[in-house]
């Protein structure tokens, strides 16, 4: 269709025309007449019919939720991921707590300690997913791209706990052996060819 | 020659005083310069050059830190070629810095970070080899040199103000470090001074490192509860875990203008955390109402006091703080001759002085600000610092000029030595004169072992000097002369150009002397104890009957050294029952105890004024901007001076009750980082008399109680006094604290 049909304000001349509305009765005899006419005239079994004509010819063109889920887009903003790093398998979180600092739902708590080997270790990681608005800051203010949103959008289990937990979100470490982790490319993602345009620090020796 | 100097900077007609430098003139007039290595409390570091200016008809370039201006000079403080100076320096800085803000501890207040992002420093065209630098723990505080920028402002505190001298600076170009001075590892008093100044993430404090970032801390802005000094700082808190409460996770100072010694910066832990115990407070109520007696320490508000004495009034009984009803008496007899309430000197006082003596106080331990005030004396004024103890101390021995030992129990001796000194050609009283005429200095020096040609040593050093400070302390307080002690001293400043500090023994001793009426402490039945023993005891320490916020969990003031009465505030909640609430059940009636400050006592030299007007900051020129200073009360001249008595011989095995550096009381006893060091410390000749062994376990029986400790034998010390810590069971106030005791092996 062209979008010329869309933009005619003018409806006269395109096939328009006034339905024919009877008027509504105004008195108790003309309200029953029309029930009576209504009741018997076998109206309801029209809509019926179409029903049963389509359940028997199975040709069905809902999605079957839950068998069956619609793809979505790369950028939906659904429950946070953590990310592994591709290079040591490692966590990605440095523990730098600008995702806790910038939300707005206040929603995100960690906390850190120094470890064995002097390095910031993510001690305790949280989000509060009842509050959580999804507007994708947290991710976009990660230095590391280590949070991020994922595809996962069903929120409901027995335990409020199951989408809290640090270990809930992380990349499973499976996963990340067998290369499959997929990269975020929503909000707060590099953009393309970000290598190009990167300055590097000159070193002389 | 005129002491105002008139010069131009960019245009702008500016003054300088004679000894000021450009830069300083430059602030003084708001006027930008932009600086790294600088900091106000020292002599200038000189290390960044950043603050270069120019100068009309002067080649090159000045550095504005450390150059006095000359009459008529025209400065430039902005110049496209002074812009890139100072962009290339600022890439210099950044060169191999490692990129961890985002786990850096400094991330977010950072002056690399500020000044890179003020330079605009989008790229780098110089590069270096890097090297493999590791991060060195030094206990309380941690190094890490690849952060390290070389400002060298650490090594200049370290060694102008607070006088540890501790580290120093490894030179070797780009591989330059900073190391500790002559050891292997830190070994000092754990200030944490050069934490507080460095502008990097490179000396950081070994607790918090990695536990939190500067943008999620709340600060509080309170005083120091653990000593005299009533240093400013801001307690920064935070929620612990992730569903936990909040937490203390570090405290900071304003290091620009003042400094903070190791127990206020580490110390902070001694909150207690309690809920509201019903049949508890029922039963406090009980004991109140029975009480013959209240029991406290001057670990503790005004306002609280306040209520105390009210609580004093209303119910008639007494009020028992020994430290305070002493150092009360002291300042009464010092009253009496001075004609003045309050000493005249404070710490800023110290600070400009350019003769410093110091009788009866281990000073170094006692408060150690006000230490950190005589060494900045010493550095920067070329102070004399006669120091007059019993024992020497190591902390002073690079800032005191001349040690000067006298016996154990001879303090009125010594202060009699001085006064007949100092007064020997000022124009004093008939009454004075007679005193000074009547002395026996024979018999005073050979008991007191203070000689003839170490005054005159001491008269000799005053030659040329103008501003003096004598600093008195907790030594005397309970000394048998205490009140003739106390007379001399104000006999001295009356008449010599001396003024006197008296540091007082807890945070706020000058506070409860100042506010209530104490009673002398005798055995009675049904003493309610306030931090302190007694049959029902309020506390804030473990052991309460009824739990009692700490100082760093209620709002209130305090009476500091300086007579400066200072705010406290919340850090951390506290849930359970405040004095008040116990107050308000015998109608003493205020909704919250804060209401009480406007109504402190005027005739002790309180203002009326509310604690929220009260004012806890430095401006940015560095004016004092906290609490206010106690108006000056006249008092009646009355006292007559009482002839020296006979100087006490204190022989044998004597302890003197001494706390290790950076404990003071319960309350820092509490705290997890400070070091606890329980050990008595004695010489070998102390050992020998003893007849124990290094390592040996003891008993200390002296006057009122026996003490268990282990003995260590510590090389620096002399003679025949140990040192007895007492953070960890409390001073006995009413003692003297040389005790003679006896020693007997556990077996």
């Amino acid at each position: 269709m062209k979008m010329e049909a869309f933009n005619d304000r003018n409806v006269a001349d395109n096939g328009y025309f006034l339905v024919d509305i009877e008027d509504y009765p105004t008195d108790g005899w003309g309200k029953f007449k029309r029930v009576v006419r209504r009741s018997f005239k076998g109206e309801l079994f029209v809509g019926l019919w179409v029903v049963l004509r389509e359940m028997i010819k199975f040709d069905i063109h809902t999605v079957q939720y839950p068998e069956e889920k619609m793809p979505i887009g790369p950028r939906y903003r659904a429950v946070h991921e953590m990310k592994r790093l591709w290079e040591s398998d490692a966590e990605r979180c440095i523990g730098c707590g600008l995702c806790e600092k910038i939300c707005i739902s206040d929603c995100i708590r960690m906390d850190t300690k120094i470890d064995e080997n002097s390095r910031k270790e993510v001690t305790e990681y949280t989000i509060n997913l009842g509050r959580c608005i999804f507007c994708g800051y947290c991710a976009e203010v990660c230095p590391e791209l280590a949070i991020t949103h994922g595809g996962e959008y069903e929120q409901a289990s027995e335990q409020r706990e199951h989408f809290v937990d640090y270990e809930y979100m992380l990349t499973p470490i499976d996963t990340m052996k067998a290369k499959a982790q997929k990269e975020f490319e929503g909000f707060g993602a590099i953009t393309p060819h970000e290598d190009e345009r990167v300055k590097k620090t000159p070193l002389a020796y | 020659m005129s002491k105002i100097i008139n010069f131009k900077i960019d245009g702008k007609d500016v003054q300088a005083k004679k000894g000021e430098t450009i830069l300083q003139v430059a602030r003084k007039n708001d006027l930008y310069i932009p600086t790294m290595c600088y900091i106000s409390k020292t002599t200038p570091c000189a290390s960044c050059r950043i603050c270069s200016v120019e100068v009309e008809g002067v080649d090159g370039f000045i550095l504005s830190c450390n150059t006095p201006p000359t009459e008529g000079i025209e400065v430039k403080i902005n110049s496209d070629k002074l812009e890139v100076e100072r962009t290339n320096i600022m890439k210099l800085y950044d060169v191999n810095h490692p990129l961890e803000c985002g786990v850096c501890d400094k991330s977010g207040e950072c002056d690399l970070q500020n000044m890179t992002l003020e330079f605009n420093v989008g790229n780098q065209n110089f590069s270096a080899k890097d090297q493999l630098r590791k991060v060195e723990d030094w206990g309380l505080i941690n190094y890490d040199p690849a952060l390290c920028i070389m400002c060298e402002k650490c090594v200049h505190v370290c060694n102008e103000v607070i006088g540890d001298d501790a580290i120093d600076v490894k030179f070797g170009g780009y591989s330059s470090v900073i190391i500790p001075k002559n050891s292997q590892t830190l070994d000092c008093t754990y200030c944490g001074e050069c934490i507080a100044v460095c502008p990097v993430g490179a000396l950081v404090s070994s607790d918090f490192k990695y536990t939190a970032n500067a943008w999620e801390l709340s600060r509080v802005p309170s005083t120091c509860a653990h000593c005299s000094a009533g240093c400013s700082l801001e307690y920064e808190t935070r929620h612990f875990g992730i569903n936990g409460e909040d937490n203390i996770y570090r405290v900071k100072n304003n290091f620009e203008y003042n400094s903070l010694c190791g127990a206020g910066r580490f110390g902070f832990d001694f909150e207690n955390r309690a809920k509201k115990d019903a049949t508890a407070f029922e039963g406090a109520l009980e004991a109140l109402k029975n009480a013959n007696a209240i029991r406290f320490t001057s670990i503790i508000t005004n306002e609280e006091v306040l209520i105390l004495q009210k609580l004093k009034e209303k119910l008639g009984i007494k009020l028992y703080n020994e430290d305070a009803r002493l150092y009360a008496d002291f300042m009464k007899a010092y009253s009496s001759v001075s004609g003045k309430l309050h000493h005249s000197a404070s710490m800023d006082a110290i600070k400009q002085a350019d003769a410093v003596v110091i009788i009866g106080t281990r000073i170094a331990t006692d408060n150690p600000m006000v230490r950190y005030a005589i060494r900045t004396a010493s550095q920067h004024n070329g102070a004399k610092v006669i120091y007059a103890h019993p024992l020497e101390d190591a902390l002073m021995k690079n800032t005191a000029t001349q040690f000067i030992k006298y016996e154990v129990g001879t303090e009125e001796g010594v202060i009699a030595l001085l006064a007949n000194e100092l007064l020997k050609n000022a124009d004093i009283d008939e009454d004075a004169k007679a005193f000074l005429e009547e002395l026996d200095l024979g018999y005073l020096e050979a008991e007191s072992n203070v000689g003839d040609d170490e005054i005159k040593q001491m008269s000799k050093s005053f030659s040329r000097t103008q501003n003096h400070v004598l600093v008195l302390g907790s030594d005397l307080f309970a000394h048998a002369r205490a009140k003739n002690i106390a007379k001399l001293a104000a006999l001295i400043e009356k008449y010599t150009n001396f003024s006197l500090l008296i540091v007082p023994n807890e945070v706020n001793t000058a506070g409860v002397s100042l506010i209530c009426e104490l009673d002398v402490d005798e055995e009675t039945e049904n003493v309610v104890g306030y931090n302190a023993d007694g049959d029902f005891v309020l506390s804030s320490l473990e052991e309460a009957d009824l739990a009692m916020p700490a100082l760093n969990q209620v709002e209130g003031t305090i009476v500091n050294v300086d007579n400066k009465v200072l705010p406290l505030n919340v850090a951390l909640a506290f849930d359970g029952y405040l004095l008040n609430d116990l107050a308000k059940a015998f109608d003493i009636d205020k909704e919250y105890t804060v209401e009480y400050t406007s109504e402190l006592p005027s005739d002790k030299g309180f203002k009326n004024i509310a604690f929220d007007s009260l004012e806890n900051f430095y401006s940015p020129h560095g004016d004092d901007i906290r609490g206010y200073l106690l108006d000056e009360v006249s008092c009646v001249v009355e006292a007559v001076i009482e002839p020296v008595a006979d100087l006490p011989e204190f022989n044998g095995t004597v302890v003197y009750n001494c706390n290790p550096v950076l404990q003071f009381n319960k309350f820092t006893n509490k705290t997890k980082q400070l070091e606890k060091d329980t050990v008595l410390r004695g010489s070998a000749q102390f050992a020998a008399a003893a007849k124990i062994n290094d390592g040996d376990e003891i008993e200390i029986i002296s006057q009122n109680r026996t003490i268990k400790r282990k003995f260590k034998l510590d090389d620096e010390l002399k003679g025949t006094v140990a040192l007895n810590p007492v953070f960890d069971i409390g001073q006995e106030s009413s003692l003297y604290r040389f005790q003679k005791s006896k020693i007997v092996r556990v077996i």
